[in-house]
């Protein structure tokens, strides 16, 4: 099955060919989203909700562009939506303690994600401090940064996706760089970890 | 000077993105240079942590799962949106409820002030464009 026949499957509610959609970009799904998001529990959770919205809107694919590029979209809009709500939400919880009282600090601290418990301190601490650092990043560099270092894809195709030019990407990327670049080198300098 | 020129090329050369030249100057220094090559270890071992977390392997209930979800409707979704939309709203409009009662009050309370001398009004509010609010504030913590 192609790219075009695998939609209209889709867009008539076929579900062997939404399966085989499904099973193709799977992982490349599930990997952007953890580029953003940095946990795999999340990022699968993510991703399921990127195929439920192809699958319940797929009469909205035009079929101008891949099914990648659609998949790419959605996958980072919905990882940056997640962020975006969840400082939100931890915003509120610190509203919401300055004002009710502290709650049990110690809950929050053992739910920290630690998709690998096995990992020594050393790997730990480091992964923290570049996830806080990607954090920090602003959104665009981040997703042109994720779409590039974790999905390895060529600037033109990055410009695709983000609907940018060649340029923009390529200045994106440099500016992800540099910061990643300060923060880490200011980590190391301050000792952070 | 020189480890600050070399140190904020670092991670275009862990990349391999520096030009012939650049390149041999940075070699060239790290040979040299004992702190620039630790910080360079620091930044390689950072940016590994990328490669180490990609790609993970693949979840083996993913679809089952996902058919599952299928099934519901998106009841959930909508509910959450309004949920969304609500908690902004609410917070609005207790922003608005506070500022229009600090008026109200600011109002009525400062009523009486006005039969006090004017040399006690101006002086007060000398003294505020004095000192900023932060440090005003922080003083009274
Ligand atoms: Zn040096």
């Amino acid at each position: 099955m192609d790219e075009t026949q695998l939609i209209k499957g889709i867009q008539q509610g076929d579900r062997k060919a939404f399966q085989i959609l499904v099973e193709n970009y799977q992982r490349m799904v599930v990997n952007t989203c953890l580029g953003i998001v940095h946990n795999k529990a999340d990022a699968e959770d993510l991703a399921q909700d990127v195929f439920l919205e192809i699958f319940r809107n797929a009469e909205n694919f035009r079929g101008e562009a891949k099914i990648s590029t659609w998949l790419y979209r959605i996958a980072t809009n919905r990882s940056l939506n997640f962020i975006r709500n969840n400082k939100r939400k931890r915003f509120f919880q610190s509203i919401e303690e300055t004002f009710i009282g502290g709650r049990n600090r110690t809950n929050e601290i053992s739910e920290t994600p630690t998709d690998q418990p096995d990992r020594n301190i050393t790997d730990q601490q480091r992964a923290d401090m570049l996830y806080r650092a990607i954090d920090k990043l602003p959104e665009k560099q981040r997703t042109a940064f994720t779409l590039n270092k974790y999905e390895e894809l060529p600037y033109q195709q990055i410009a695709e996706i983000m609907d940018i030019s060649l340029a923009s990407v390529e200045s994106l990327i440099h500016r992800a760089k540099k910061n990643l670049q300060e923060q880490l080198l200011d980590c190391y300098k301050k000792k952070c970890v | 000077m020189k480890h600050d020129y070399i140190q904020n090329d670092l991670i275009f050369y862990l990349d391999n993105e520096l030009s012939v030249e650049k390149k041999m100057v940075v070699e060239k220094h790290l040979e040299e240079c004992a702190d620039c090559r630790s910080l360079l270890v620091f930044l390689q071992d950072g940016m590994q942590v990328i490669e180490k977390e990609k790609d993970p392997e693949a979840s083996h209930f993913f679809y089952t799962r996902l058919s599952a979800r299928l099934e519901e409707k998106p009841k959930f979704q909508a509910q959450s949106q309004w949920l969304q939309l609500l908690q902004p709203a609410v917070f609005s409009l207790l922003l608005v409820i506070g500022i229009y009662g600090g008026l109200k009050i600011g109002s009525n309370a400062s009523f009486p002030k006005l039969n006090q001398p004017a040399t006690i009004g101006i002086q007060m509010l000398n003294d505020f464009e004095t000192e900023p609010i932060e440090s005003f504030l922080l003083d009274k913590l």
